[in-house]
């Protein structure tokens, strides 16, 4: 009996420390309700050690139905598992926000409720056992639960910056893409910034929640022009979020791969994409993909103004080309600046050109401008780092195409480079075929690099199984493998000098295994 | 009421362009105030002109995204016994005023400083520090204050609207026609209506400057011009009204590339810890008559303009020439770097402010007069309508 209550009482502990951990997840993934459960598998899977901790936990859970004693092997398993996945959090530790607060006691209730019950019921060992090892799922059940309440306090945010919006008045740009939104986005504002007042969501912002705030938050009286960029993780978001927002000016940079976990196909992701262009007068359509110039025809078709931007065809509306670093820009076959020094993808650019064109930005106003263009933060941003290493963060970039681009940007930076190396934990959310684009771009980057670190669990195996891959005499590439960002700039600290290049290529939060 | 035991609020941010270093200013002085153990919560006013109740040990980074996590909604309510600022809006039977004895003003730029925010506490009958809503109105309105202080005799340089109305007026021609604005190029061009030096343009001839109506956002809502003249330099000086007039240091500030061609907002701000930081002379190295004809005109500004509280009267020279440029009534950092001579730690300029505003507040309205004589002998309104 004395046993059985002990169990009950370490099994609150167990669940309080496993609680943090998940409750954290729940938040880095935006309350998605599946989400808490796919990272408690993939965690769970991660390495040996925690492999065998699922193997004891599961073996204390079946036994403990006999013998109350083996449920402390699962809450001891509980509590301290998985291991990597920290308490805190280094990246994003736990903020207690209202909803966060609300989640957790929601979930607190869930859990007691289930004890209570089984403790009456006779059964107090077998479900604590059980409610510690299922406290991911728990999370999830509470983030179910709670989503319709969160909808209905959301609902007042969005209809106060709907009414901001229309008393406000200003020219909407919004922007979505696969990749390259927030890129453009900046561009956008700067290129317009010196001739009209413009407001640009910030970063993180893109969703309904997040816009909500920025209009609320941001969008004074005065404002003429605003920059929304707007994500999407499922068909019918970008409609919503263009109900109220209601565009002027659409623009898509791109489409691929991103968020598969969610969408299925590149299919799909078009077909959310496109929801942006219903009801514009005006859309912006980098034309290289092919789907995209598609699109371009119908809008066309249907009486929308249409901008086709490319980073190839002089001959689209605007074209960027990028020489070597060196960016040519041509407006309708003519070009219109040149010798434009910047590591900035030229697609986006010349999106963000048409959009100033657009705006009725003087072109003299929008070559002045291009050659001040911002780096964006954490995308391909060039930096020389301590001791004189050339580093190249791109850690904000998690998309194949994007990976190229800076593979080749390391490759023209460091061609007189003693060492050019790339550090990745490689990319994540592309569903089926993650595998896949990791491995491929683990060969094209010991094409390219005389050094491949390779962080965490996540996506080890295929970017192992890529390096491997590459053909024979592509160079004498190392590989390292390490468990953590700090212990990658540790090694690239100890082992790189002056004029050698690195190449941080996307970076994934610590709730990543 | 005593000063150290009042509660204060300050106020930052703000619907306008200096939104981002009214936040350093108001957070430097709710720290200071803390620091002193003194009852202070932070008044955070959103650029939609939306109001939080923030914790007074903030930094600069929690207001990146915008409003700080923990904020607490409030309402600013006029008129009554629930004026002042109302918090817990929504829920039932709770909407007491927060209890504000003082509101220090570290709002720049926008309406903060030009008369609305003090308007608007006015009517609530809040004390706050600085310049009352006449004062600070008419601190914001550069053609107006370029006009009193020439009307009073100071020295200044020539202001004149630039109305986009004059390039119809003066048809086509050569670009060197000054007679409409009445002195030669090249021209300054700044916001009539503006606190700081975003916006500020110099141009080369009065087409430029007609042009740069068109397209810069800043002058949208009224220019000036003046000339623009290489050879002078910036000096700044501080003053505190209360309990008598003081006159801090003459400033000189450097600008940071010889390219620059006028003290930039970058310059300014960039150090990240405002006005305080920026690279400057200090005391300016001048000759002692200058001081005193400076000093001699600052105090005359602020008699023409009624400004109170901490308020920085900048000019220009040449060395031996002045020239009253502007007077900013609520100035970056409160001015607090310029107090070196005696040195005032920050708090004690603090506590002189949330002193006058309690002792003396900006306004008192007055229907004296109103007496109901007027009522009495008026007879039926329709009668007047006829």
């Amino acid at each position: 009996m004395i046993l059985r209550s002990v169990v009950v009482g370490v099994s609150v502990l167990s669940m309080a420390l496993a609680g943090s951990r998940w409750l954290r997840v729940a938040q880095r993934e935006h309350y998605l309700v599946d989400a808490v459960s796919r990272f408690a598998l993939r965690w769970w899977t991660a390495g040996p050690v925690n492999l065998a901790g699922l193997v004891l936990a599961v073996a204390g859970l079946v036994l403990c139905a006999h013998w109350p004693g083996f449920a402390f092997a699962t809450l001891a398993v509980v509590a301290v598992g998985p291991v990597g996945l920290s308490l805190r959090g280094r990246t994003a530790p736990l903020a207690w926000t209202r909803r966060l607060r609300t989640l957790a006691l929601v979930w607190a209730t869930l859990e007691v409720g289930a004890l209570t019950g089984g403790t009456v019921a006779g059964e107090g060992p077998l479900t604590a056992a059980a409610t510690a090892l299922a406290v991911p799922a728990l999370v999830d059940l509470a983030c179910w639960l709670t989503a319709p309440v969160e909808r209905r306090l959301a609902r007042a945010h969005v209809a106060r910056a709907a009414a901001r919006l229309r008393r406000v008045a200003p020219t909407v740009v919004a922007i979505t893409g696969s990749f390259g939104k927030t890129s453009t986005k900046g561009y956008v504002a700067h290129l317009v910034g010196d001739s009209k007042t413009v407001v640009a969501s910030p970063a993180s912002f893109n969703n309904r929640a997040g816009l909500a705030r920025a209009v609320n938050e941001q969008l004074a009286d005065a404002t003429e022009v605003f920059v929304a960029e707007m994500g999407t993780y499922g068909r019918g978001e970008i409609s919503e979020l263009c109900s109220w927002i209601r565009p002027d000016i659409a623009v898509i940079t791109a489409v691929g791969p991103v968020h598969l976990e969610r969408f299925g196909s590149e299919a799909r992701v078009l077909e959310a994409k496109a929801e942006i262009l219903e009801g514009v007068s005006c859309a912006v359509l980098v034309v290289d993909d092919d789907r995209l110039a598609a699109l371009a025809q119908q809008c066309a078709a249907r009486g929308t103004r249409v901008w086709r931007v490319s980073a190839h065809d002089e001959h689209a509306d605007v074209c960027v080309i990028d020489d070597g670093g060196v960016l040519r820009v041509w407006v309708r076959g003519e070009v219109m600046a040149s010798e434009l020094s910047l590591d900035a993808r030229p697609g986006n650019v010349a999106a963000a050109v048409a959009v100033a064109l657009e705006l009725a930005v003087p072109p003299a106003t929008i070559v002045a401008r291009l050659s001040t263009l911002p780096a964006s933060p954490h995308r391909l941003e060039k930096a020389r780092g301590t001791g004189g290493v050339v580093v190249l963060d791109d850690t904000y970039n998690s998309n194949p195409a994007g990976s190229r681009a800076a593979l080749a940007t390391l490759a023209r930076l460091g061609e007189d480079a003693r060492r050019r190396v790339v550090v990745t934990p490689g990319m994540v959310e592309l569903g089926a075929v993650q595998s896949e684009e990791n491995a491929r771009f683990a060969a094209e980057a010991v094409a390219v690099a005389t050094d491949l670190v390779v962080v965490g669990r996540t996506n080890r195996r295929a970017l192992m199984r890529g390096a491997h891959s590459a053909p024979a005499g592509a160079g004498p590439s190392r590989v390292v493998v390490v468990r953590t960002r700090p212990e990658a700039t540790t090694w690239v600290r100890d082992h790189l000098e002056t004029g050698d290049v690195v190449l941080y290529e996307n970076d994934l939060p610590d709730h990543y295994p | 009421m005593n000063v150290t035991s009042a509660k204060v609020a300050v106020a930052f941010g703000g619907p306008s362009p200096e939104h981002d270093v009214s936040i350093l200013t108001g957070l430097q002085a709710a720290r200071a105030l803390s620091g002193a153990q003194r009852d202070v919560m932070g008044l955070y006013w959103t650029k939609t002109g939306d109001w939080y109740r923030v914790d007074a040990s903030l930094e600069a980074t929690d207001f990146v995204d915008g409003v700080p996590r923990g904020a607490q909604v409030l309402q600013l309510v006029t008129g009554g016994e629930g004026a002042g600022f109302v918090a817990g809006a929504g829920r039932l039977g709770r909407t007491r005023p927060l209890p504000v004895d003082a509101v220090v003003n570290c709002c720049h730029g926008g309406p903060g400083e030009d008369g609305t925010l003090q308007g608007a506490l006015d009517l609530v009958g809040v004390p706050y520090t600085g310049p009352g809503m006449a004062a600070a109105a008419l601190g914001m309105d550069k053609l107006a204050f370029a006009g009193l202080v020439q009307a009073a005799g100071l020295p200044t340089l020539p202001r004149a609207l630039l109305d986009p109305g004059l390039h119809g007026r003066l048809g086509g021609g050569s670009p060197t026609r000054t007679d409409a604005i009445g002195f030669p190029a090249p021209y300054i061009l700044k916001p009539r209506f503006g606190g700081s030096s975003i916006g500020v343009e110099v141009v080369a001839d009065l087409d430029t400057a007609l042009a740069r109506l068109d397209v810069n956002p800043h002058l949208r809502a009224g220019a000036v011009i003046e000339p623009y003249r290489e050879d002078l330099f910036d000096l700044n000086i501080a003053a505190l009204t209360w309990p008598q007039l003081e006159l801090s240091a003459v400033e000189r500030p450097l600008r940071s590339t010889a390219a620059a061609e006028i003290l930039g907002y970058a310059d300014k701000y960039a150090g990240g810890e405002g006005m305080a930081s920026a690279p400057r002379e200090l005391p300016a190295d001048l000759a002692p008559p200058l001081v005193a004809r400076l000093r001699d005109a600052a105090r005359a500004v602020l008699r023409l303009t009624d400004a109170r509280g901490m308020a920085r009267i900048d000019f220009l020279s040449d060395g031996e020439s002045l020239f009253v440029n502007e007077v900013n009534t609520v100035p970056g950092s409160l001015a607090r770097y310029l107090w070196v001579d005696p040195p005032i730690p920050f708090i004690d300029i603090l506590d002189t402010l949330i002193g006058e505003a309690l002792a003396r507040p900006a306004a008192r309205h007055s229907a004296a007069g109103a007496d109901g004589s007027i009522l009495r002998n008026a007879g039926g309104i329709a009668g007047k309508l006829a």
